[in-house]
């Protein structure tokens, strides 16, 4: 069970419970009046930038607070509101305690977050706009507008004329100005007066209680600045679905959190933290925050990005609304209306406005990147335990994997491994031989990723806290000395990654020279970096804690995991002279703890779940809506990580598993052993068709990783990224498709199911993988999953790549031939494509890559291999490298009757001469009862690089 | 390197082909040569209707439903159950026989033994040296990789350790012979000793029957006795007053012993008690911010930081042992007093304890009375007003006091009857063998500990930092387990097959945990020896352990028989 009591809830949290009663009073005023305005004669529009100052009004003052806006207008069409304080900016206020913090609002996200798709539209313009307002018309063909409006200061974002996203409609937007603290004299009260008195400062004075100092599970936050917490409410007319916000165990689609049914009563919250069994269907916060929400509505996706690092909550209401109130819900439509407010920080938000969800995904990866292109090795299956406990268990499980035949690729070690839980050293009695243990994996190319977490054991004669602490390295209390805190290893120091010198450092750690006995083949797992503090308030760090350039923790907590993950990817590009020469090699890192952005760098698991069948379904939602948040490559540990699965439900998790983009098997060190060969028959004959399954579509699975790369696309897609126009699909979450295969898996997650009902939402047809049965949309199709079969089914219209000879790891399959599967509709084209390159260097950015787009053409009925590629200097080398690669069988899934008696097809290689068409046998097969007929070319031998098609007429 | 019985069975198999020595297709074993002859074309070997061209061979490119036409590539490595199927991977047709005969890529491994590899080995890039000395497996050079013929080394290296292995396993056989012979021999004593112990009992049975016919004669004299007058009553008074004090320091003699027990065992347990809870407060996780936790934590400081009471104080543990030696030892000779009937020293009589020893006396003076008190109230010592058996003449109480020497004497030897008894049918495992090593100790290291089994007795864990020892439990029962592990090339492990297993249960306690639990695995070695202690789950302990006296329990003469087939079978795993 969750320890709620460790974790703030909204009333707990002063500026939450501030803005909550904010919006209480806007809502219940009838005539509520947001307090600020643009004033409309510093308004100035240049280069793309709209600039001007916000003016707050203060009840008994007669001094404005002045607030400088910026709106940005981007060329790829996003928007980006910024609004800052012109006293803490210019540093014009005092701060208490005699507090070293910085009197800036916190304005260095983006340098964490944002990496390209800066560059401002050119085309955007004022145009000329109703009197009190400005219309600025930007974005892809001018069909972009932003309609600011002065007083009080509000945005409408239109697209094609129809208002898609509202700033400040309900008017909660809220910048806590800085104020000095005044200490008030106690009033005597008079009998008689006191409800006068009461009566009368109600109306003058805020609640102050939370403003100067907060107590929480017995510590207390100094508060040096005072109250500073931003906030804004964002509308989205006719939107009825909002996704994203990971990290947060609950449905994909949003719920409520105040008011209707299903609501939550808490705002979903942000605020990274360590949280022990955590529990499903909550808003509750969890180890990482991707502040970026996309609404959906039929046909159209759009999208903000709250862009700020400190304790956020969003709170969600939807609402009815009615084109006419007498049409009794004809084309009435539900408004999604959603209230944003963070701790401190700057006011900044992205507005996207699609109108596909590739669209937005597109946008919101150019401002932060795309998702790591990751080493093909962590798309393999990945064995963990909390611990093996020797390197002998190492290589034994290794051993063990093999002769039961299970392919595999990496295999982990946490804590466990350590020296007294010293990073960068190994136990000298369990872990004596950790270079020959590295070896005996590195001989099936196997890996090891070893656990490393940011908190430095605080011992004597240990190299690593000696230089962290004379180098000053380490995170600081709020009185500017080193912070000292509880984790793993007891008494423990911080290294500070917001200081460019302790990333630089942390990064050389882990050169082969420096941390000893470590290979080539050993890869990085960052835990604990939210920061986990075991005596730390919210088990993480106070507050007022001062990073590197005196910025206070409040204003980066949630960017602290990311900032590590940054300093060990720098670490593993090169450990070496030889590796720098070459050019680097592609990190692996696994984080718990995340930011937008983060996904450049790793991959993310979802934490220590249970071991229990709603841990497993709820881990779907969870990846689909990392995937949705910008961060595909995700994994739930299979098996649940705390306590005992069933055999059924261990079974069941590696199926699911073997679908999560980042597939890694982990365990408890409390609970029984449970690698896959000690389940038993059937058990342990299922998973291993699950993970060469896995291992069979790698192909497939590292072209969607490569599309999410440069596009931001999920790998695993939720059903309305797939099928924004049926609005029947958006809510669902237990079923998705992978990248572009038309391959839709909806694992089971019911123990004893026997049989899945999957939503199909449209006319194709649907073919089962593994027997060829035939189902049509649109609507729900029973599909049969005994024990042994995992629900997948392939899309008609779809061409997709396998590799299907059983390998010992990925690596092993490099040079293996590809099967292609090619899946027809009754009518109409098929499309796939593959991307691939050698898996582990860089220089797939030099040109070594192959992408191939297949097409089949229903009209002459032919399919073609086309180069999708971009050639750069080392594309020569890399296509004769993979010369020998072939094509070795196209199976064609409702392959038509009318070829029933072929025998050939003609196959025209590129390169080849102008009359070197060759013959290549197939064979049509029909299924009957139900299922589909199919075909194969046997062997067309064509190098995988090369252009070719195939006439079957 | 390993599966050397298979190695040995192949070879013998290549022999049985020679003569039939044509060209063979690129990994087909001799066994399988007679399907590859025809050179114009082939048929699947499970499926005869389907006949390919010659040059379909080894194509790599899987035409047979059963996977034959491929001998020599991966192409067909996807037909397994092991592998996802679907109908165009597997061609599942009714008509179709998918049948898998062929066992794997085929090394010839000349210079060593022959044997099969797995399909999906088979030019992946790796050079499986330990099935494929000759490399043979890596013919395409997938990657540039180039596996050299390792064979000659391999093999004179197998070989070398083969004979070591073939010597160590001749000892083995003999040293279980020794054991069984030396166990047979302590089930002969045993068998020996219940037969004196019949003997006796039956004698001690007589006396014990003598002596109640004496007792009854000596009660009736005595009665007798008492009716005929008053001479010596004084001198009787006090006779039965030293007999009562007797009595009572007898009682309270072994009140004493036994409450001393108790304290030990108490004081054991509080000490087992704290280091547990040291321990925790060790290792406990304050990151799980469990109140119920921190409470413990904080409760077991305070009760660190108290002062200890003086239990098992040495002094006082002498006292205690001085006290409870027999009589005679501190000096006393109560005959001497019940023995002088005509003495009336009354005041003798009162002033006894001047007659105690030393440490008896003033011990008795400031704490006998007390621990009475206490042993009375807590229902430990019984109410000596109901004992009205103080007034009895010396002659019967003698004679009663033989009878129940003789009485224990007699149940001791029924005890011990049993128990020997209860030995001989113990399941001392096959032969008996195990009653040869019975309280045979042996020992590894493994990391910060080292391991201990004693057979039949239990295992212990020892930090070699100092420390605690834990029980890791107590031998309860033997089992046969299947085990199947790679046999390393010294021959010392557990291979494949049935094997005897000792179980160790009830061992202590785990926080977070079960009881300490054992599983002792036993394989056949030269010497009892520990080769491998891994800790399965939390607190469940498996040792691997060899010993002679398992060997040929197998049904496999030379030990393990780890290797019997496996080599030739493990490709089967894919059928």
């Amino acid at each position: 069970m969750v320890k709620h009591e460790n974790f703030k809830t909204c009333d707990q949290s002063g500026f939450c419970r501030r803005n909550r009663a904010y919006a209480d009073t806007a809502s219940s005023v009838s005539s509520w009046d947001s307090p600020y305005r643009l004033d409309s004669a510093s308004i100035a529009f240049k280069d793309g930038k709209l600039t001007g100052t916000i003016l707050k009004s203060v009840a008994n003052s007669d001094h404005a607070v002045r607030l400088p806006v910026t709106i940005t207008f981007l060329e790829s069409g996003t928007a980006r509101v910024t609004v800052d304080e012109e006293k803490r900016q210019k540093g014009e206020i005092e701060l208490r305690h005699d507090s070293k913090a910085k009197k800036e609002r916190y304005n260095e996200v983006e340098d964490w977050v944002i990496v390209g798709g800066t560059q401002v539209s050119k085309g955007a313009a004022v145009s000329k706009g109703e009197a009190g307002s400005t219309k600025v018309v930007y974005g892809p063909g001018s069909k972009f507008e932003a309609v600011i409006t002065h007083a009080p200061f509000g945005i409408e974002f239109r697209r094609d004329g129809e208002v898609q996203i509202k700033l400040n409609e309900r008017g909660l937007l809220n910048m806590e100005h800085w104020r000095a603290k005044v200490d008030k004299p106690a009033e005597e009260k008079k009998e008689g007066e006191e409800a006068v008195v009461e009566e009368a400062s109600k109306e003058v004075t805020e609640d102050e209680s939370t403003w100067w100092e907060e107590t929480f599970g017995g510590n207390t936050d100094s508060k040096p600045r005072g109250p500073e917490s931003v906030a804004l409410d964002i509308t989205f007319p006719g939107y009825e679905h909002v996704v994203g916000l990971a990290e947060h165990a609950g449905p994909l689609s949003l719920r409520q959190t105040r008011g209707g049914d299903d609501s939550y009563t808490e705002p979903y919250r942000f605020y990274n933290a360590d949280v022990f069994e955590y529990e499903m269907d909550s808003p509750m916060t969890l180890y990482g925050s991707i502040p970026f929400m996309q609404a959906v509505k039929k046909d159209s996706v759009v999208g903000v990005f709250w862009m700020n690092a400190a304790e956020t909550w969003v709170d969600i209401v939807k609402g009815k609304t009615s084109a006419n109130p007498l049409s009794l819900g004809i084309g009435s439509q539900t408004t999604t209306q959603t209230h944003w407010f963070s701790e401190s920080g700057l006011l900044d938000v992205f507005v996207f406005l699609g109108p596909t969800p590739h669209d937005v995904m597109k946008s919101y990866s150019e401002l932060t990147g795309g998702s790591q292109l990751p080493a093909e090795f962590s798309l393999g299956a990945h064995q963990c335990r909390w611990n093996y406990v020797t390197d002998e268990d190492v290589k034994d499980v290794d051993r063990k994997m093999d002769k039961h035949r299970i392919p595999y690729d990496v295999i982990w070690l946490d804590i466990e491994y350590t020296d007294g839980k010293k990073y960068f050293t190994w136990d000298p009695d369990t872990f004596p031989d950790p270079l020959g243990m590295q070896k005996q994996l590195d001989e099936h190319d196997r890996k090891l990723v070893a656990i490393i977490d940011p908190h430095i054991k605080n011992e004597a004669n240990y190299w690593v806290v000696d230089e962290l602490k004379s180098k000053d390295l380490a995170v600081h209390n709020k009185d500017d000395n080193i912070y000292e805190g509880w984790c793993w290893p007891g008494s423990s120091y911080w290294i500070d990654a917001f200081g460019a010198n302790a990333r630089k450092w942390w990064a050389t750690l882990f050169q082969y020279t420096k941390f000893p006995s470590s290979a080539p083949n050993l890869w990085l797992w960052n835990d604990m970096n939210e920061p986990s503090v075991f005596n730390g308030p919210e088990t993480t760090m106070p507050k007022d804690n001062l990073h590197s350039g005196n910025w206070e923790h409040r204003d980066v907590h949630n960017l602290n995991g990311m900032t590590l993950v940054n300093a060990t990817y720098e670490g593993l590009l090169a450990r070496s002279k030889e590796e720098e020469k070459a050019g680097g090699r592609r990190p692996f890192v696994l984080t718990r703890s995340f930011f937008a952005g983060s996904q450049r760098m790793g991959a993310m698991w979802t934490g220590d779940n249970q071991a229990e069948w709603s841990h497993l379904k709820a881990s779907i939602p969870m990846v689909l809506s990392m995937g949705a948040s910008g961060f595909p490559f995700a994994g739930a540990d299979i098996g649940g990580f705390f306590g005992n699965p069933s055999k059924e439900l261990l079974t069941r998790w590696y199926q699911a598993g073997a679908f999560y983009p980042f597939s890694r098997a982990h365990a408890h060190i409390d609970t029984r052993r449970r690698e896959p060969y000690l389940a038993g028959e059937p058990y342990t004959g299922i998973i291993t068709q699950a993970q060469r399954l896995r291992y069979s579509l790698l192909p497939s699975w590292y072209t969607a990783f490569y599309h999410a790369s440069e596009s931001g696309t999920p790998v695993v897609k939720p059903m309305y990224f797939a099928f924004p126009g049926d609005e029947k699909a958006f809510a669902i979450d237990d079923q998705f498709l992978l990248g572009s295969t038309g391959l839709l898996a909806k694992p089971v997650t019911e123990e004893g199911a026997t049989s899945v009902d999957i939503y199909l939402s449209d006319k194709e047809k649907y073919f089962d993988y593994f027997d060829y049965t035939v189902y049509s949309g649109p609507g729900h199709v029973t599909v049969q999953a005994p024990l042994d079969r995992i629900p997948l089914i392939m899309r008609a219209g779809h061409i997709f790549p396998r590799r299907d000879r059983p390998r010992r790891s990925s690596g092993l399959m490099k040079f293996d031939p590809f099967t292609l599967v090619l899946v027809l509709g009754d009518s109409g084209d098929a499309e796939g494509d593959l991307y691939l390159d050698d898996g582990e260097s860089f220089e797939y950015q030099d040109g070594a890559y192959i992408h191939r787009k297949f097409h089949y053409d229903a009209a002459t009925q032919s399919l073609s291999s086309e180069d999708l590629s971009t050639p750069g200097k080392k594309t020569k080398a890399y296509l004769k490298a993979m010369e020998k690669v072939r094509v070795e069988k196209v199976v064609i899934v409702n392959a038509p009757v009318s070829w029933k008696s072929k025998t050939e097809v003609e196959l025209a290689e590129e390169g080849g001469s102008a009359s070197g068409k060759r013959r290549v046998p197939m064979s049509w097969q029909e299924e009957g009862s139900g299922k589909a007929n199919w075909a194969i070319v046997r062997d067309p031998g064509v190098g995988i690089g090369k252009g070719w098609s195939i006439t079957f007429d | 390197m390993r599966h050397t019985g298979a190695l040995l069975c192949l070879g013998a198999a290549s022999v049985a082909y020679a003569a039939s020595d044509s060209p063979r297709p690129r990994g087909v074993g001799p066994e399988f040569a007679k399907f590859y002859k025809d050179s114009n074309a082939f048929t699947c070997i499970s499926n005869p209707s389907i006949t390919l061209l010659p040059s379909q061979v080894n194509d790599d490119y899987c035409d047979c439903p059963d996977g034959s036409d491929e001998p020599g590539t991966a192409a067909c490595a996807h037909l397994s159950t092991l592998s996802p199927s679907t109908p165009a991977n597997v061609a599942a047709h009714d008509s179709v026989n998918a049948t898998i005969v062929l066992p794997g890529f085929y090394c010839k491994n000349k210079g060593h033994q022959p044997s099969y590899l797995h399909f999906g080995n088979v030019n992946d890039g790796v050079c499986d040296y330990e099935l494929c000395c000759d490399g043979s497996d890596e013919w395409e050079g997938v990657g540039g990789v180039k596996c050299e013929d390792r064979c000659k080394e391999i093999g004179k290296e197998w070989r070398k350790m083969d004979e070591a292995r073939q010597r160590s396993m001749g000892n083995a056989v003999k040293r279980r012979k020794e054991l069984v012979t030396e166990a047979g021999r302590l089930r002969k004593e045993v068998e020996d000793r219940v037969q004196t112990l019949h003997t006796q009992i039956q004698g001690a049975e007589k006396h014990v029957a003598d002596l109640e016919r004496e007792l009854e004669d000596v009660q009736r004299r005595e009665k007798g006795k008492v009716v005929k007058g008053n001479v010596g009553e004084k001198a009787g008074k006090l006779g039965v007053l030293v007999g009562l004090a007797r009595q009572r320091i007898d009682e309270l003699k072994e009140n004493l012993i036994r409450t001393k027990g108790e304290r030990n065992s108490a004081k054991e347990r509080m000490e087992e008690l704290e280091a547990i809870l040291s321990t925790f407060k060790e290792e406990y996780n304050p990151n799980f911010n469990d109140e119920g936790v921190k409470r413990a934590v904080r409760a077991w400081e305070n009760y660190v930081a108290k002062d200890k009471p003086t239990v098992g104080d040495a002094a006082h543990d002498r006292d205690i042992d001085e006290i409870v030696k027999s009589d005679e030892e501190n000096g006393i000779n109560w005959d001497e007093y019940t023995g002088q009937e005509e003495e009336s020293d009354v005041d003798l009589l009162y002033d006894f304890e001047a007659y105690l020893p030393v440490p008896f006396r003033t011990w008795l003076d400031q704490k006998l009375r007390d621990l009475r008190i206490m042993l009375v109230e807590n229902g430990i010592l019984a109410d000596l007003s109901t004992d009205s058996s103080g007034s009895e003449p010396k002659a019967v109480a003698e004679a009663r006091n033989r009878l129940s020497a003789a009485q224990d004497e007699l149940k001791n030897a029924q005890n011990g009857l049993n128990s020997h008894n209860e030995d001989l049918n113990k399941d001392y495992g096959p032969s008996d063998v195990f009653r040869a090593l019975k309280d045979t100790c042996i020992s590894t290291d493994s990391g910060e500990y080292t391991y201990e089994l004693c057979f039949m007795g239990r295992t212990t864990q020892k930090p070699k930092k100092g420390g605690g020892h834990t029980n890791m439990g107590s031998y309860n029962r033997l089992e046969t387990i299947h085990v199947d592990e790679d046999l390393p090339a010294d021959g010392r492990g557990l291979g494949k097959g049935d094997r005897i297993a000792m179980k160790h249960e009830g061992g202590q306690h785990c926080w977070n945990g079960p009881n300490r639990s054992t599983t002792v695995v036993l394989a056949c070695a030269e010497k009892e020896e520990i080769w491998k202690i891994v800790e399965e789950e939390k607190c469940v302990y498996r040792m691997e352990v060899g010993t002679p006296a398992v060997c040929g329990l197998d049904g496999n003469g030379s030990g393990n028989g780890g290797g019997d087939g496996e080599a030739k079978k493990s490709p089967r795993d894919e059928l």
